[in-house]
């Protein structure tokens, strides 16, 4: 059995909510006053909120693993991440480990934009941990890897954003720990120097024997970069082993997360006295095996309602939906129809291979006789589409808001 | 399970109070070097008169300070020529301002990097000292230069061997503002109030210091406290070691580097126990 390197053991964390710098001197004090009463932390003190960005987590990493992490945003990935960097410390717990661990939260920390590419190299360098020697050793290697020698003795202010990229994974890539942590955000650049820092990835953990501990919220990533994984939700772990088979459940844990209100009991239905919803589903018609919306993936949206208006009139519904960023990404509508009071049943559809990936917000709004708003129920449905790529291969993110696979076409 | 198996590193909730890792620093000793190196290179970045700020910032202050406080304010200056006077104070007390600034917003001014990566926080402020050390020794060249052209010109300069004390007067200064500056940028990360207050101080502290008058202008009964100020041996004997060869105040020395022990070492303690913390409130 392969050696441990980490030992994660019960690691919680909390943080205080509210506005910055609303805690006082005097609060901190009877914070203070009040653990040292109880012996126990002050965060029991019930008139301020705090939140658990972890709870409990334990979990062990051998050598020569990559491990992956993975979960929604907000499920304490990035917590996780930053306690096993030490940048930040748990509240409780203990994590101990063997071994020089170098993180990789961000590429090219500290990089001053007046300095020359040179200097970057050695400040960056030295502030990820490495010796002088070191790195003058592996500089001819970082710089053929980076690829921007000409600029070499230019400011880096002066780079493309590419560049800028390219230079900053280089030295990153040639970080020598037993231990490193890297974070989904590498993930920048353009395809093909992605592909070449997947494959750097991979060799550093398959021909260097490296550990890795490698954080996403894409199963696709993580399904091709490591053999182990941790699904975390809410700050705590809810499945770990080896990739295929936790990823199938977080599959299904996204899958229940989203779609579909069921209002049986009447009293919570919403509406109004015009309209109350009774039903809103949201069904995909799933491409893959582990039941996750991806970008192929077609939706069909279900709705039923309490049509309560007693005149006579017209009746249309409007779908909208709306990115992460809250802009209208479209809009559609049923054509007037003139309804007695009663059930009335919808339909709708979203075609696979149009929306991006991403998250996404569903709303509808029930109109009278073209002019006049009977009711409108805000974000109603959401649903999370996943990157997919056809290869396998890690190429980054299709910028756009939508992504029609309209064919290209050329010839000779 | 093993349990307290030879690990060689722990994270835990725990920060001991003493917990100085001497050798931990010395292993970052390349990043020391580096912050200063980037120090350098950037702060004269399109400028047109690059390192020539170095003087002329001292030089500045001191013609309008030569003006204010002499010409029209008419305060003595012990008979040493005005200009000869305030210029080696300026230079010694700018340097402490710079350093305890600098210091005091090490988590302020570094968080983009603290949030990203560790490395011990001691050294950015240590490296900001090593910069700003660079800059006070180009300046004390620059007050040496001056002090040959005033020799040149038939004012009579009396050098006494306690200008070989100037290194440790530099040190004294360093170490004083390194821990004051620590002590305050633990409490400014939390209560950012302390921050304009700071400014404020560090503006009066000047005028507790013999920057613009000399220590004998100070009442007997107030002696005591004046001199409890580190920074006032350090300037006066400075001072006199060039023009007027006073006998080494030695027991106010002594309470100097002791005040200026203690402050360290509680600043670094603080400093080390609390680096980690700072992060959840910057």
């Amino acid at each position: 059995m392969a050696k441990k390197l980490i030992e994660a053991a019960h690691i919680s964390k909390y943080y205080r909510l509210g506005v910055l710098g609303s805690h006082t001197i005097k609060e901190d004090l009877k914070d203070w006053w009040a653990g040292k009463l109880h012996k126990q932390p002050a965060q029991e003190t019930e008139s301020r909120e705090y939140i658990w960005a972890l709870r409990d987590i334990s979990f062990d990493v051998y050598q020569g693993e990559v491990l992956g992490l993975i979960g929604k945003n907000g499920a304490g990935k990035s917590t996780l991440l930053k306690i096993i960097s030490r940048i930040t410390l748990p509240t409780s717990g203990r994590i101990s480990g063997n071994g020089r661990i170098a993180s990789l939260l961000e590429v090219g920390t500290g990089f001053h934009s007046e300095l020359t590419g040179r200097e970057n190299i050695y400040l960056n360098g030295h502030i990820m941990g490495m010796k002088k020697k070191e790195i003058d050793r592996k500089f001819e290697e970082i710089i053929e890897f980076s690829g921007v020698s000409r600029f070499l003795d230019t400011p880096v202010k002066r780079y493309s954003s590419g560049m800028y990229v390219r230079l900053a994974f280089a030295v990153a890539a040639h970080l020598d720990p037993e231990i490193l942590v890297i974070d989904e955000v590498l993930a920048v650049g353009d395809a093909e120097f992605q592909q070449k820092c997947l494959n750097k990835i991979k060799s550093i953990s398959k021909e260097e024997g490296k550990t890795i501990l490698f954080v996403s919220h894409n199963i696709q990533t993580i399904r091709n970069v490591c053999n182990r994984a941790i699904v975390l939700d809410k700050g705590s772990i809810i499945a770990s082993g080896d990739s295929e088979s936790v990823l199938a459940s977080y599959g299904k844990m996204t899958r229940d997360q989203f779609l579909g209100v069921d209002y049986s009991n009447q009293t919570e239905q919403p509406g109004n006295e015009n309209i109350r919803i009774k039903r809103l589903e949201l069904i995909p018609e799933y491409q893959n095996q582990f039941q996750v919306i991806d970008v192929r993936t077609p939706l069909r949206i279900l709705f039923e309602f309490f049509y309560q208006v007693e005149e006579a009139g017209e009746l249309m519904v409007v779908l909208q939906v709306f990115n992460n960023a809250g802009e209208m990404i479209f809009e559609v509508a049923s054509r007037n129809y003139s309804f007695k009071k009663g059930i009335v049943k919808g339909e709708s559809a979203i075609p696979g291979n149009f929306l991006n990936d991403g998250l996404y917000y569903i709303s509808i709004t029930f109109v009278r006789n073209s002019i006049i708003r009977l009711f409108y129920l805000e974000s109603c449905l959401s649903f999370d589409v996943e990157d997919y790529k056809d290869s396998g291969s890690w190429s980054g993110k299709w910028a756009g808001v939508v992504r029609p696979s309209f064919p290209v076409n050329l010839s000779q | 399970m093993e349990k307290n198996a030879d690990w060689q590193w722990e994270i835990s909730a725990h920060r001991a109070w003493f917990r100085f890792n001497l050798r931990e620093l010395f292993q970052y000793k390349d990043l020391i070097f580096r912050f200063v190196r980037r120090d350098i290179i950037a702060s004269y970045q399109q400028t047109i008169l690059g390192p020539v700020w170095v003087f002329l910032q001292p030089l500045f202050t001191t013609f309008v300070y030569f003006i204010i406080f002499s010409r029209v304010a008419k305060i003595p200056t012990d008979g040493i020529p005005a200009l000869l006077f305030y210029l080696p104070g300026i230079i010694i007390w700018s340097y402490y301002a710079d350093c305890i600034t600098t210091t005091m917003n090490t988590f302020q001014y570094n968080a983009y990097i603290f949030n990203k990566v560790y490395f011990p926080r001691l050294i950015v402020p240590l490296s900001s000292i090593l910069f700003h050390s660079f800059r006070i020794s180009i300046q004390l060249l620059l007050f040496l230069g001056v002090c040959l052209v005033y020799t040149l010109k038939g004012t009579t300069i009396h050098l006494s061997w306690q200008i070989l004390l100037a290194p440790c007067m530099i040190l004294i200064t360093a170490c004083f503002a390194l821990g004051c500056g620590l002590i305050v940028s633990v409490l400014t990360a939390k209560y950012r109030d302390l921050d304009n207050i700071m400014q404020f101080l560090l503006r009066l502290f000047m005028f507790a210091a013999p920057v613009v008058y000399p220590a004998s202008l100070i009442p007997k009964k107030y002696e005591f406290i004046f001199w409890l100020n580190p920074l006032t041996p350090v300037i006066e004997i400075f001072r006199s070691s060039f023009f007027k060869p006073h006998p080494l105040p030695l027991s106010y020395l002594m309470l100097c580097i002791l005040t200026t022990f203690i402050i360290l070492i509680t600043g670094v303690i603080l400093f080390n126990k609390r680096e980690i913390q700072i992060m959840d409130v910057i």
